[in-house]
């Protein structure tokens, strides 16, 4: 067996004349947990059709489990699982009948896909609801039943688009459990791509941030905060726009948030902030708020892209504000 | 083969879930037997009228026609479940399984058929307590002409859903068919009386074929206009051809 699970060469995907996916190259090891982060439209569901043989690539190459995508899509389907960013469940059967008809399709039959469909059904918590037709379950049981459903022929590599998305905070957390439960217990590959910075971060070994169709930097949690530095100094400022970017020698960046506030990188918040104080007042300009904490990988967003990665409240962003600065 | 049988299961079981839909959808032809045919019937009964409609009474000249338009019209649902499959996601799924994707769709062509056949069978019974000379052994071969019928226009059903986005659209195209088609069929009225315009139009029209062949083992050659052989042989041919191209057209599928 190869050590990659995954090995992606200068994709490229085209649709019609936009390109929603520009060149992208990248590796993942067996048994790792990868992430794509990124907004939407960044062209994270694009890659996954490439990679699971729906959409074929306009040029480059990517090899899934060990078989070419576009020359073996039957041997690379046989290996992989994958759970859509959409649901695709059949709302009009019971969660036992989309098990068994999935189990079927996959070439299972009689005890051995029984024993299965109740093992996970069990493992995601819906054994009880077996006989309930789909279009009677919350979003988040449709969501489990997805991931019983894409473990049921055992994958060696699973896709997982978007697997919380839409969900509440309780259900995600949940959710999260079973994702590392799967690592943990079947060693099994994870291709995961998501806009929240929470999930990328709790699950993923590494993380590659992807942005308008581009990787735009790769590597685990630790190593991508390191590009930001060491601090990062939140401002409410009560200044023109054009004054708000402080600048200095301590001050390795600054970017301004779509509130209004200004974010400095800086080397160290504690030996930055009288400094800035007297910065300010030289200035004449008044500060309203101050908050610092270590960088989060909207920070590292925010500096690759001048943008945040956060929408429509992925969390509240003021939620995390506070529990950031109470771990201080 | 599991493909092919687990999707067949599939649209039965569907199709059991759905009771009350089923119930809609044979009151349709049910409101034209009784209707229009039994409206009718009380002004064809006269000696006149029978040569027209070769010697029987109007309700068993109108029953095959009826029988098979049911056929027809629900060998349509089978494109509408592809479009439902696209649009709550299902279709993603049997695209993305390491099965054959032929035999998939022609599973599933041939469960839609079965279902659509039940439907048929339904009507087809509740019409001989209505027409005097159907013969009941023409029952079960007439199932299987509604069987070829029912294969075509799901095929057919199936290839125009493949490229089409919304439903609104693919019920459009339905409407524009439908009742044309029933007219041109020579269900309701012969084709011999028909004007010549009509008549090619008849003859080209598939429909005419099953109304044929149903009315050859309901009521007898000598209602019929096609010999058996070419009743059977279209349907045969046109089933085959339309089939073989939804499978074609599964096979190329990609996601939008
Ligand atoms: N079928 C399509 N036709 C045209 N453009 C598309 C299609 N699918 C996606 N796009 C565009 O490609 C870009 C990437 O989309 P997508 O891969 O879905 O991003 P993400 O999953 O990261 O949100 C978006 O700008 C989207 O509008
Ligand atoms: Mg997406």
């Amino acid at each position: 067996m190869a050590e990659h699970a995954i090995v992606v060469e200068n994709l490229v995907k085209r649709y019609g004349d936009f390109e929603a996916v520009r060149g992208i190259s990248f590796r993942v090891k067996r048994g790792e947990i990868f992430a794509f982060l990124g907004p939407n439209g960044a062209g994270k569901t694009t890659t996954v059709h490439v990679l699971t043989t729906l959409l074929k690539p306009t040029s480059g190459k990517a090899v899934v489990a060990g078989h070419d995508v576009v020359d073996e899509p039957m041997e690379v389907r046989k290996r992989i699982g994958i759970v859509f960013q959409d649901p695709s469940l059949d709302r009009e059967l019971t969660a036992y009948e989309n098990m068994y008809i999935h189990g079927r399709i996959y070439g299972l039959k009689g005890s051995e896909l029984k024993e299965k469909i109740e093992h996970l059904l069990k493992f995601v918590e819906l054994w009880e609801f077996k006989d309930k037709p789909v279009k009677t379950f919350s979003g988040g049981m449709q969501r489990r039943l997805e991931i019983a459903r894409s473990l049921l022929h055992e994958p060696e590599v699973l896709f997982l688009d978007e697997p919380t998305i839409g969900l509440d905070p309780q259900t995600r957390a949940h959710i999260w459990d079973y994702i590392r439960a799967m690592k943990e217990e079947h060693n099994m590959t994870i291709f995961l791509t998501t806009h929240y910075m929470d999930e990328a971060e709790q699950l993923a070994d590494r993380i590659a941030i992807i942005d308008h169709g581009k990787i735009i930097a790769e590597g685990t949690a630790e190593e991508l905060k390191k590009l930001v530095g060491n601090d990062v100094v939140y401002l409410k400022l009560d200044a023109p726009e054009e004054l708000k970017c402080l600048r200095a020698e301590f001050i390795r960046g600054c970017k301004i948030l779509a509130d209004g506030r200004v974010a400095l990188e800086v080397e160290n918040a504690a030996e930055a902030l009288p400094r800035l104080f007297e910065l300010v007042a030289e200035k004449g300009i008044k500060i309203l708020e101050v908050t610092y904490h270590r960088p989060t990988l909207n920070d590292v967003f925010l500096h690759l892209t001048g943008r945040e990665i956060r929408d429509e409240g992925a969390e509240n962003p003021m939620a995390a504000f506070v529990r950031m600065r109470m771990r201080r | 083969m599991e493909a092919l049988t687990t999707m067949a299961y599939r649209q039965l079981k569907r199709f059991a879930r759905a009771k009350s839909r089923v119930a809609g959808m044979i009151i349709n032809p049910l409101l034209w037997l009784v209707f229009f045919g039994m409206g009718w019937s009380k002004v064809f009964d006269n000696s006149m009228a029978r040569t027209v409609f070769g010697g029987v009474d109007y309700l068993t000249f109108l029953a095959p026609g009826i029988f098979a338009m049911t056929v027809f019209n629900q060998s349509f649902v089978a494109g509408v479940s592809v479009i439902w499959d696209k649009q709550f996601g299902f279709l993603k799924e049997v695209l993305v399984a390491p099965a054959s994707r032929k035999e998939s769709i022609l599973g599933r062509i041939i469960g839609d058929s079965l279902v659509t056949l039940t439907q048929g069978a339904i009507i087809l019974a509740l019409t001989f307590p209505l027409a005097e000379n159907l013969k009941p052994s023409g029952f079960i071969p007439a199932l299987g002409v509604g069987f070829l019928l029912a294969m075509a226009f799901s095929g057919f059903g199936v290839s125009l859903a493949l490229r089409m986005e919304s439903m609104e659209g693919f019920q459009m195209i339905m409407m524009v068919l439908m009742l044309p088609l029933t007219f041109l069929s020579g269900a309701i009225y012969p084709i011999d009386t028909m004007p010549d315009w009509m008549k090619a139009l008849a003859y080209v029209n598939p429909l005419t074929y099953a109304v044929d062949g149903a009315r050859h083992f309901l009521v007898g050659a000598s209602v019929a206009k096609f010999s058996l052989g070419v009743d059977l042989g279209v349907l045969t041919v046109l089933a085959a051809v339309l089939v073989g191209l939804a499978m074609a057209e599964f096979e190329r599928a990609t996601i939008g």
